[in-house]
């Protein structure tokens, strides 16, 4: 099993990894030929799928194993997050499975100008944290001024077998897709909703309970969150937005699908101006979980809620990358709805 | 609401903004009562009897102001005669309506100067900086409405394509008593700038003390105000001064007793008014009239503290003064705007 690969746009990939802490702690990642897959199933809350395209963050790389090139990876995704953080102003990253004694580990050889170290000294602080991450700093005699800084994250090799039980969840044909207005609009809303949620479950039962959001939308281009407590019920309308078509070839049965499909029975009920009582496909959320799954908004990709009235929400989240024009990158989260 | 009926109150405003700083001034409580006039709405929130505040937002802080009392004769026999003009008062949550004006109101890019985390403001919450509202884009102007007794008090908001609304339940007041306090007994009249008030107080908070004095006399030391609690006491002195006491009017010398922890409670308001009217009655009941500054002019908020008397004062039952005057009682809560004039000649 080998695999090595120089890190083309760190940037992009700290910003990925750093979003994907917000979920959970450990992360599946499966690295093979075609793409990279990043799985975060806490044992609470909402789980992400990450489908992103090779090349959008290797350059160079070399993905060898007896299981069809297919190498799966336990990473504890913090740690991941903070070795890249540390390679922000680097002018080159290497990233690559070695061992010491019997521990895997995946090493991020971080080469920066010796000029430009004001960066280390910090990161070396923020490292060092005792979860048996180790880093070592070498700095090269050469005239050309560079050090090397090797981040070494322990992690566990998972066997094809472990791995072969895991699946993305089943949803039914959603009811609504909507594309989400700005996120860091939303995710204020959402925090301050929570907030809100929080002190009610708080001076209700006098202990923190699930703060639950109301997240609605129809197919005429509306979105309404509210939160329902005993003294205010607010809520926050977005009109306009857009419910993308469906495209034939993706949709079972082509056209006909798109006939029979729930989201295009959903068109004929409820108005654009959000004031029908009809067409809603409504979840109860937690509101963390939505906060939480709003700081992609860092990557300021476009956002897809699928919402499938009283089971959950998907939301397919469009990494816009530089060079290419069609979204190759997709990061799925997934939502449950809470009964109740 | 039901859309045939004309509403019993709408008022539209262009900066929840500014209804934000004056009703964050009341931040102490967890209801507010909610008076509404023809001339405006009146907030005000209390505790434990023993203190309450009142904010004013007068019509004229409003885009537009409607009042339509109901008037059918169902209605009418149910109003006392003298309030005829007026609806019952309801009481909302405080933390509730501050919060949803927070989200409307944060948007105005002036972020408070007054943000700091000083001990004594620490009853307010964490209020200002919680919403980063640039990135919201919201003006702020937001709609008030209230369909009459029952229904909710709503504020809405509307943006481009995004609209807010918040409906307030609104709930029967559990009292609606004021502190009496008899403006034509004044035993003393001070007007001076609030953020000395508030340094002051904040000198006299070191000692955490559990009572403070307030002294008034037209023999030096003129004006006192004295903390003393188990730590031990302290006392701040200003002398009659125009530029340090804009109006300094007492008859002889004054001495009453108020629980520090709340006058604490106004300590915000000291902080954010641009000048403060401390009064006192025949009977010890402080006044402090904040006037702070609002984008339309100035507006006023109002706290009424019940003195300590006897054992409770420690000792110090020395209480006042100009046993003289013999004007009526008065209870009404019409803001006497001849004293607000006062403070904005100076």
């Amino acid at each position: 099993m080998r695999f090595k690969a120089d890190v083309q746009n760190i940037n992009t990939f700290y910003k990925l990894v750093s979003a994907l802490t917000s979920i959970g702690s450990i992360c599946w990642v499966r690295l093979s030929l075609d793409d990279i897959r990043f799985t975060i199933i806490p044992e609470q809350g909402s789980q992400v799928w990450a489908v992103l395209s090779i090349n959008t963050v290797f350059d160079q790389y070399t993905i060898v194993s007896q299981a069809d090139n297919v190498i799966n990876l336990e990473i504890p995704i913090g740690q991941l997050t903070a070795a890249l953080k540390s390679a922000l102003n680097a002018v080159a990253a290497e990233l690559r499975l070695t061992k010491v004694g019997n521990q895997p580990i995946l090493c991020l050889k971080i080469t920066s100008l010796s000029g430009s170290s004001g960066t280390f000294g910090s990161s070396f602080n923020d490292q060092f944290d005792g979860d048996g991450q180790t880093v070592d700093l070498q700095t090269t005699g050469n005239t050309d001024r560079t050090h090397e800084i090797n981040q070494q994250i322990p992690i566990r090799v998972l066997s094809p077998e472990t791995v072969a039980n895991i699946h993305e969840p089943r949803c039914p044909d959603p009811d609504v897709h909507i594309q989400l207005p700005n996120l860091k609009a939303l995710k204020s809303i959402s925090d301050q909703f929570t907030q809100i949620a929080i002190r009610d479950t708080v001076s209700r039962s006098g202990r923190q309970n699930r703060p639950i959001i109301n997240f609605e939308a129809n197919m005429h281009g509306c979105l309404r969150l509210s939160v329902v407590t005993d003294p205010q019920n607010i809520s926050c309308l977005w009109t306009e937005l857009s419910n993308p078509e469906l495209d034939p070839t993706q949709v079972e049965g082509g056209e006909e699908g798109i006939a029979n499909h729930p989201s295009t029975i959903m068109k004929q009920k409820g108005s654009a101006d959000g004031k029908s009582l009809e067409g809603w496909a409504s979840v109860r959320i937690d509101g963390k979980d939505l906060s939480k799954v709003l700081s992609i908004g860092k990557l300021s990709g476009r956002v897809i809620a699928c919402v499938c009235d009283k089971h959950a929400i998907v939301l397919y989240v469009y990494l816009q990358s530089e060079e290419e024009e069609e979204d190759s990158s997709v990061l799925t989260y997934y939502i449950a709805h809470t009964a109740g | 609401m039901v859309d045939k009926d004309i509403p019993v109150f709408t008022a539209v405003s262009s900066s929840a903004r500014q209804l934000f700083i004056l009703l964050r001034c009341l931040n102490f409580a967890t209801k507010a009562q909610v008076q509404i006039s023809a001339e405006g709405l009146r907030i005000s929130a209390e505790e434990s009897s023993s203190m309450e505040a009142f904010a004013f937002l007068e019509k004229e802080l409003f885009e537009s102001f409607q009042f339509n009392p109901p008037a059918s004769p169902d209605d009418a026999e149910s109003l006392s005669s003298n309030h005829s003009a007026d609806i019952p008062i309801f009481e909302i949550s405080l933390p509730a309506l501050l919060e949803t004006l927070q989200i409307f109101g944060i948007a105005n890019p002036q972020q408070p100067r007054d943000s700091n985390n000083n001990s004594i403001s620490s009853t307010s919450r964490n209020a200002t900086n919680a919403f980063d509202s640039r990135v919201l884009g919201m003006t702020g102007i937001c709609r008030l409405t209230y369909a009459g007794t029952g229904s909710p008090f709503s504020i809405i908001m509307s943006e481009a394509n995004v609209t807010t609304t918040c409906d307030l339940t609104s709930y029967e007041p559990s009292t609606i008593e004021d502190i009496p306090f008899a403006r034509d007994k004044l035993a003393q009249k001070i007007i001076m700038s609030g953020s000395w008030l508030y340094d002051a107080m904040r000198e006299l908070e070191s000692t955490s003390p559990e009572q403070l004095s307030i002294t008034a006399s037209p023999d030096p030391p003129t004006f006192t105000l004295s903390a003393s609690g188990t730590l031990g006491s302290a006392i701040v002195e200003f002398s009659n001064n125009k530029e340090l006491l804009e109006t300094f009017q007492v008859g002889r010398k004054v001495r009453n007793t108020y629980r520090f922890a709340l006058l604490k409670k106004a300590a915000r308001t000291m902080q954010a008014a641009v000048k403060v009217s401390i009064r006192v009655d025949d009977q010890g009941v402080l006044s402090m009239q904040f006037m702070i500054e609002v984008e339309k002019g100035v507006s006023f908020v109002d706290f009424r503290f019940v003195p300590l008397i006897g054992e409770e004062a420690g000792g110090n039952g020395d209480v006042n003064a100009d046993e003289e005057t013999d004007g009526y009682h008065d209870d009404d809560d019409d803001e006497g705007d001849d004293e607000n004039s006062e403070m904005l000649e100076g």
